[in-house]
Formats: structure tokens, C-alpha cells, sequence
């Protein structure tokens, strides 16, 4: 045979079908100890004794009527493509769902291949008996330990095997269920329909717009009036009854295969409970988010000075040489802004971002993330956002880059749109923590540092509060599955940490690029003075700061821990307390935690966003940032 | 004490008063295989006895006495039969067999449990009417069935039914494996509105109040064993 085998993974979010893949393939799947990490399918071959197969990693699905994104993308994938081999994948600990899917691509006549997968921990909890199943299925069963590549081959070859044997298993379902699917396939012509009848039937009746496109207009009318007849008589959805049997159907072989082996809660699931728990669960929710913040301050601060100072070794002169290279101001300016660029990759891109990176993707694996979630849900629900959107608000006092793109775990566009902008707007990055630090925290004293982060906080509550009132649409509620704690594996973490640089670098590089050039050449032919001098009102009638400063500011759009060091450059001095009183340090830094996305911020806003409501938050975030910035000036030198 | 021959003329008199009132003895005859002379006998019987009234040649008509009693066997012969049919797998025929006898001895009670857990159903499974019961439904669903929200923590249920008018979320409950006849144990309730913790056949679940609330279950008393998950152990 000579012909690709087309082979589908199908399976429960979170069961491992990435891994699964990522095996088999060689390709790279993201994986994580939560469900939903995969949205998009992935495509990857495979050649074995000399038969080919494309790989096709579906994204986790509970069922087949494309009750969600990712169920669409699933549903669809099977349903257009229709492959030659659909691969079951199951938790070997949970198999009664896994089961209920099974079922139904049996129904649909897919030459299936059921995978246990993760038997190394179902084995100690459970003694199954797979002769038995796969007596009662009639399908090939493979068990596997798909992280360490067990039962693969096995997989591979059941897959490769010619074995077309159709099963002839049959899920029973409650009797006016059967004489529904009587009634109705007497009205259906003799092979309109690829599918097996009665599975086609089935989704029909459920009301499934996929593996139904065949049937007549006729047929699905009567569907629809069975649908509203059954309601009428039973007062519930004839899907809850449908389904109801098939779990029915999945209780009753669990019983007789599966075999519970008595023993006590492991250590592990003792912490996984606790964590869930109220107590001692947000103690120790905040102890994780709390060392999170400090490890990236910290850690991250310690590292960019190493990095920085290793990196000015390593270009000392270069940077002038370029400059006389190519000549003149342009030299320059081309020069600096190069410079500029790398210094803020090797600043903040490698110290704070990959860094923090590194801890998402441990958290994430570690299965840890869903609990933060659970937690935070009602807190965060009282200022109309899910506990989904605490994720991306941690995320974002490391960076609001990975922050923004880690909105994409809303569901509504509504949620993503209040929470990037409550980022922008209040979640202060690492640079903005140092500026803050920097000016604030090392001449006025730690009171005045907590009275900004106060404001922040006040800041983050009042702007979700508002923006939800305005949209005027109710947060979508959670449901989800809750993953047992493990421990991370660390190739998986570098793996994601990888390809998530890489993709911030595809995105942010060139923004960043580009903007330093602009301003740069703005800056050597004196244009930038001449679009200055006008903006003196802002800085020194509305802020009270000096003039200069106004630099500091634009710069921040470019690196927002670059104003700290263009007031030492614009100033002379590394002592701001000589220069600046403590009440303009404050407003400063307070202007700055507020102030508009830096430009690598900006450039993900826009392309997540688009333009309109990207400029909306921008220049809200500006206009907040002054008004502000203002207040405090007026009421500080008022007092003070 | 009614006799179980008196409730079963009643109930078929009841039945054929639904088409035509007054009934005629012949159809009453017909329907039930016997002689109308033996009829006459018994529905003058029921007449004295003040279930019926009788006009000869006219035909019967129930007191308000008898109607209540005719209505409340149909109701608990046709409820048998969807449960024998639904519940337990019989065919009709054999269902039917069934609740002719069930429909005497079955008390009032576990009819109304029967109702509840069908989730009210209002047809028989040939089709015919199930006579209503006396009682609101609205107050007989919420007890003992009740919401997901309102069960405590620590406490076991099973699912009996699962109430929503949106399709789509209905779909995604399904899909989380929250359909009826499954028990559940909430082992959280985080404070403040937060989601709940459920446990279902050893796989941990987080939803929303709004999810929650439409499914509806039986709590289990306590010390009742949870299925298989207790045998075990």
C-alpha cells in the first residue's frame, strides 16, 4: 500500500494526545498539565515499514457537537477530512469519558484504535482488565505510558496493520431512542449517507450540525420535529437522554472491567487537595504569586546587570565604529538605535522574559495554574472578569508582551478587551517595578512605594468595574476539567520556553527595530527639540517636573526602564534627590507605572486587537497616566 | 378500601370519558373483554357506591368522587409503564402487563418519587396523556431534587435531571460528563460565589454557580454509599 494513512488523535483535553504526538512525530506540540493547550491542529508524518501516515493532534474534545472552539476545530477535522484511522486517547484512570467519546466515533464508523494512556499511575489505583474490554468493544486496545514512550511502537504497528475488522458494538439506548432511530431511518434513502446510519442518525437527533450535512431536508425536518416531540414528552433534551445511556453504557463495562485497588490518598493528591481548599489554598496561592514577583524582580534584576554589563564588554567600540563607518549623524543615529535595540533584548528580553517564561511554563505543567484560577474566580468575578484572567495579570507584572498574548485563555473577546487594558493601564511590568523602585523606593522611602502600588491596585478595580459596566454583557462562568498536581519536566518547560521567545522575537523585534531608528533620527537632526518644546505645558504646568524630563517620558515609550537612565544622562547626576524634590520623584513615578504600553506592548496590542480599540487604549492609558499624575502634583504641593 | 376491580373500572371509565362522555356500557364491554351484562352489574354497583352515575340507555358518567380515583390509577398506570420502558428497558407489551398490576399496589408516594425522577413526563409510551397530580410541579422538582448550588459540601447526590434552555451550555455540561444517573460529591464550595468542586467517578470538576445551577440532583442521605467508589475501598 502505498497510500498515506490519515490518523486522527482524539481524546479528552489533558489525557497527553500531544505528547502522544510529539512522540510519534518528532514535531513539537505544546503540552501542558492543563486542559485546552492545543487550539489549532497540528500536522505531523511518520514512515513506518514503509507505510506513510500523517498525524493529525486534535485539539481535546468531550464531545462532538462543537460545543467549543476547540471541539469545532476537532469536530470539523474529523468530520471533512475523514481519516482512516482515529486514535481514542484516554486517561487510563478516567475511563468512563473516555469511553462515552469512543462510543461515538464507533458509531460513526471510524476504524478506531483505543489508547490508555498515562497506565503507569492507573495501574496503581486500578486493576482493568484489558482482554475483557477489548472483548466487549471489539476494538484494538493499547495501553501506553506516552511520556516515556511506552506501548508507542505497539501503536504504531496496530495502527499500520491492515486489520479492517468492523466492531459490532452497539451503545443500547432507552427504548423511544430506538424507535426514534427505527422510525427515522425508514425514511432515509438506501446509501445517501457514508456514515453508519444509526450513528449519523444519533448526531441528527442530538441536534449535531457535523457528520449530518447528507441528509435531506425531509429527514432533518423530521429530526427536528422527533427533537420538539421528545422535549414535550420527557420536558428535558433528548441529548441529556442520548447521553445519559452512553454513560450508562460506560458505568456498566467500568464495573465489570475495571477493578479499584484499595489504598490510602498518596501524598500528592493529599497537597492537590489542599491546594484547592480556601484553606490553607490562598495562603499559599499567595506565597506562589508573591515569590513569582519577587523571583522575576530579583533574579531578573540580578541577571540584566550581569547581562548588561557583559554585553557593553562585548560591543565596547563597536557601536562607534559602526557610527564612522557609516558617517555623519545618520551613522550615529543608525548606530544608537541598534544599540538600543540589542541593549533591550539583553536587558529585559533575556533576563525578565525568558525568566519568566521559565516559571509559567513550570506552573503550568505543574498543573498548578487551574488552582489560581478556582480561587481567584469569585474575587475576580466582583469586578466582572473569570478567575481565568488572574493568569495573564501575573503574567503581566513580569511582562505585559506574554501578558497580552496570554489573554487568548478567555473566551469572550469582551473579557480579553477589559483585561489587556487593565494590564496596560495598572499592572506594573519588572521595568516599571524598577523605575519605581529606582526613583520612589530609593529617596522617599517604602511608605510612598506602597502608596503607588495602592493606587495601581485601586486602579486595576475601579477600570474593571467601569469597562463592565459599559460592555453590559455577563462574564462567561468557568467548568473545567482539575488536574492532579506533577511535577514539572523540565525538557517540556525549555521546549515552551523556546518556542514562546521565539514567537515574542517574531513579534516584538522589528517593532522595537523601527521605532528606535524613528526616534533616533528625530533626535540627531534636532527634530525631536522642536516637537519637545511644545509639550513643556504637560511637564511642567500639568506635572510640575522639569523640563527635561519630558525626554525621560517619550523615551519610556521605547523601554520603560529607559527613563530612569535618561534622567541620570539628562540630569548628570545619579543622585535624583539633588534634582528633583521627593513629591516630583512621586509623579514621575507614578506617570510612569501608568503610562502608555512601551512599543513592544503596543505592537502585540495591535495585533491581537486591532487598531481601533488598540489607539482607544493607548491614549486612555495616556490621558489616566496625566490626570493622574496632575492630581498628585496639585494635591501634593498643596500639602507638602 | 377500594377494591382493585372497582379502581380498574374506574380507570377505564375514565379513559373512555377522555373521547366521549357519557360513556356506553357497550364500549366498556368491549374494552375490557366481558359480557355487558356484567358490566351493567358493576357499573350499578358503582353507582350505589357513589363512584358513578348511570342512566340506562344513556350511558356513565363519573362523581367527582369516582373521576378522582379513575384519574389517579390511569396516572399511576401510564407513569409505571414510562418508567418500566424507560427506566428498566421493558417492551411495551410486557410493561403494560406490568402496570395493570403495579398500578393498584404502588403507593402514592413512590408515584410522586417515580414523577420526580422522570422529571414529570407527560406522556405514556404509547402516547396517551399522563393524568396530572394534584400538586404544583414547581414545588415537587425542588424537593427533593434540588440544584447543584444548593447541596453542601461534603455531601453526595445523584444527577436526575438537567434543566436549560440554551443548547449550547446544555452541551457543554453534557460534555462534562455531568448527565443524569452519575453521582457526584462536592468536596468544595469556594466562599463568596466562587466556582464548585465536584468529584465524578474520581476525575475533579470546577464550575460556575450559572453551571451549576442547572443541574439538578438527589442528595444521597447520609452514609449511603456512593456506587462503586465506596465498595472498594
Amino acid at each position: 500500500m502505498s497510500e498515506v494513512i490519515q490518523v486522527a488523535l482524539l481524546g479528552h483535553p489533558n489525557v497527553g494526545k500531544s505528547v502522544v504526538f510529539s512522540k510519534l512525530t518528532r514535531v513539537n506540540a505544546i503540552t501542558s498539565n492543563y486542559p485546552g493547550t492545543t487550539v489549532k491542529f497540528q500536522e505531523g508524518r511518520l514512515v513506518t515499514k514503509g507505510k506513510e501516515m500523517v498525524l493529525y493532534d486534535l485539539p481535546g474534545t468531550y464531545g462532538l457537537t462543537g460545543a467549543t472552539e476547540e471541539e469545532v476545530v476537532a469536530t470539523k477535522l474529523l468530520s471533512e477530512k475523514s481519516p482512516d484511522c482515529v486514535v481514542v486517547i484516554a486517561d487510563a484512570s478516567r475511563l468512563e469519558s473516555g469511553l462515552v467519546l469512543l462510543f461515538q466515533v464507533i458509531e460513526l464508523g471510524y476504524r478506531t484504535v483505543f489508547v490508555l494512556n498515562q497506565m503507569d499511575v492507573a495501574k496503581k489505583r486500578f486493576k482493568i482488565d484489558l482482554e475483557d474490554l477489548h472483548s466487549t468493544l471489539k476494538v484494538p486496545i493499547v495501553p501506553t505510558v506516552a511520556i516515556t514512550g511506552e506501548g508507542l511502537e505497539s501503536l504504531v504497528e496496530v495502527i499500520a496493520s491492515d486489520e479492517t475488522r468492523e466492531t459490532d458494538f452497539k451503545v443500547r439506548y432507552d427504548s423511544h431512542i430506538e424507535e426514534m432511530l427505527v422510525r427515522l431511518s425508514n425514511s432515509v434513502p438506501r446509501h445517501s449517507i457514508s456514515y453508519p446510519l444509526r450513528g449519523a442518525l444519533l448526531q441528527l437527533l442530538e441536534g449535531n450540525q457535523y457528520f449530518t450535512v447528507q441528509f435531506s431536508p425531509q429527514v432533518k425536518t423530521i429530526a427536528m420535529l422527533e427533537r420538539e416531540r421528545f422535549r414535550e414528552q420527557h420536558g428535558e433534551d433528548i441529548e441529556v437522554h442520548i447521553n445519559r445511556d452512553r454513560y450508562g453504557e460506560a458505568g456498566h463495562i467500568i464495573t465489570r472491567v475495571v477493578d479499584r485497588i484499595p489504598r490510602p490518598m498518596s501524598r500528592k493528591e493529599k497537597i492537590s487537595d489542599l491546594t484547592l481548599r480556601p484553606w490553607p489554598g490562598i495562603p499559599i496561592l499567595i506565597g506562589v504569586l508573591l515569590s513569582v514577583f519577587l523571583v522575576v524582580v530579583f533574579v531578573g534584576g540580578f541577571m540584566e546587570t550581569v547581562l548588561v554589563s557583559i554585553y557593553s564588554d562585548l560591543t565596547a567600540g563597536f557601536f562607534d565604529w559602526l557610527a564612522d563607518e557609516i558617517g555623519g549623524q545618520l551613522g550615529e543615529a543608525v548606530s544608537e538605535a541598534l544599540n538600543l535595540t540589542f541593549l533591550s533584548i539583553v536587558a529585559i528580553v533575556i533576563p525578565y522574559i525568558i525568566l519568566f517564561y521559565v516559571i509559567l511554563a513550570s506552573l503550568e505543567d505543574s498543573g498548578y495554574l487551574p488552582r489560581v484560577v478556582i480561587l481567584l474566580d469569585s474575587l475576580m468575578r466582583k469586578i466582572g472578569l473569570s478567575g481565568q484572567s488572574a493568569i495573564p495579570m501575573v503574567v503581566g507584572t513580569g511582562c505585559n508582551v506574554p501578558a497580552i498574548l496570554s489573554t487568548r485563555v478567555l473566551s469572550s473577546r469582551r473579557e480579553r478587551l477589559i483585561l489587556a487594558t487593565v494590564i496596560i493601564l495598572a499592572v506594573p511590568c519588572s521595568a516599571q517595578t524598577v523605575v519605581i523602585l529606582g526613583t520612589v523606593g530609593r529617596y522617599n522611602g517604602l511608605l510612598w512605594v506602597a502608596a503607588i502600588f495602592a493606587i495601581l491596585l485601586a486602579l486595576i478595580i475601579i477600570a474593571a468595574w467601569l469597562m463592565n459596566r459599559a460592555m453590559k454583557e455577563e462574564p462567561i462562568g468557568l467548568m473545567f476539567e482539575v488536574p492532579e498536581l506533577a511535577i514539572p519536566r523540565w525538557d517540556n518547560v525549555l521546549k515552551k520556553t523556546f518556542h514562546r521567545t521565539k514567537d515574542f522575537f517574531i513579534i516584538a523585534f522589528p517593532i522595537l527595530l523601527v521605532t528606535s531608528l524613528v526616534l533616533e533620527l528625530l533626535m540627531t537632526y534636532g527634530l525631536l527639540d522642536q516637537i519637545l518644546e511644545p509639550l513643556g505645558f504637560i511637564t511642567v504646568g500639568l506635572l510640575g517636573l522639569p523640563e527635561v524630563t519630558i525626554i525621560a517620558l517619550l523615551f519610556g515609550i521605547l523601554r520603560k526602564e529607559m527613563a530612569l537612565q535618561l534622567l541620570v544622562v539628562l540630569f548628570g547626576t545619579a543622585n535624583f534627590s539633588l534634582v528633583m524634590t521627593s513629591v516630583q520623584l512621586f509623579v514621575f513615578a507614578l506617570v510612569m507605572a501608568t503610562y502608555i504600553p512601551c512599543v513592544s506592548a503596543m505592537g502585540v496590542l495591535f495585533r491581537e486587537f486591532g487598531t481601533k480599540d488598540s489607539i482607544k487604549i493607548t491614549l486612555g492609558s495616556l490621558t489616566i497616566a496625566l490626570l493622574l499624575g496632575g492630581a498628585a502634583n496639585y494635591l501634593l504641593s498643596a500639602v507638602m | 378500601m377500594v377494591s382493585e376491580n372497582v379502581e380498574m373500572y374506574l380507570a377505564y371509565i375514565w379513559d373512555l370519558s377522555q373521547k366521549s362522555s357519557p360513556v356506553k356500557t357497550n364500549d366498556i364491554a368491549k374494552k375490557l373483554d366481558i359480557s355487558p351484562a356484567s358490566v351493567t352489574e358493576m357499573v350499578q354497583r358503582l353507582a350505589e357506591k357513589g363512584y358513578v352515575n348511570y342512566e340506562k340507555y344513556h350511558g356513565v358518567t363519573l362523581t367527582p368522587k369516582g373521576e378522582r380515583i379513575g384519574a389517579k390509577i390511569k396516572r399511576k398506570h401510564r407513569l409505571m409503564e414510562r418508567f418500566l420502558v424507560d427506566v428498566i428497558g421493558l417492551d411495551k407489551e410486557e410493561s403494560h402487563k406490568e402496570a395493570c398490576r403495579l398500578e393498584h399496589t404502588i403507593s402514592d408516594e413512590s408515584e410522586k418519587r417515580i414523577c420526580q425522577m422522570m422529571n414529570n413526563p407527560k406522556t405514556c409510551p404509547d402516547g396517551d396523556p399522563i393524568p396530572s397530580c394534584d400538586e404544583d410541579c414547581r414545588m415537587c422538582i425542588s424537593e427533593p431534587s434540588i440544584p447543584l448550588t444548593e447541596v453542601g459540601k461534603g455531601e453526595k447526590a445523584t444527577i436526575t435531571h438537567l434543566l436549560c434552555e440554551d443548547t449550547g451550555k446544555l452541551r457543554r455540561v453534557i460534555a462534562m460528563g455531568l448527565v443524569p444517573g452519575r453521582n457526584i460529591c462536592v468536596e468544595d464550595k469556594l466562599p463568596m460565589g466562587g466556582p464548585i468542586v465536584l468529584n465524578i467517578d474520581d476525575c475533579k470538576i470546577a464550575l460556575a454557580k450559572d453551571y451549576a445551577r442547572l443541574v439538578h440532583v438527589l442528595p444521597m442521605a447520609k452514609g449511603e454509599r456512593i456506587g462503586k467508589a465506596e465498595v472498594a475501598t
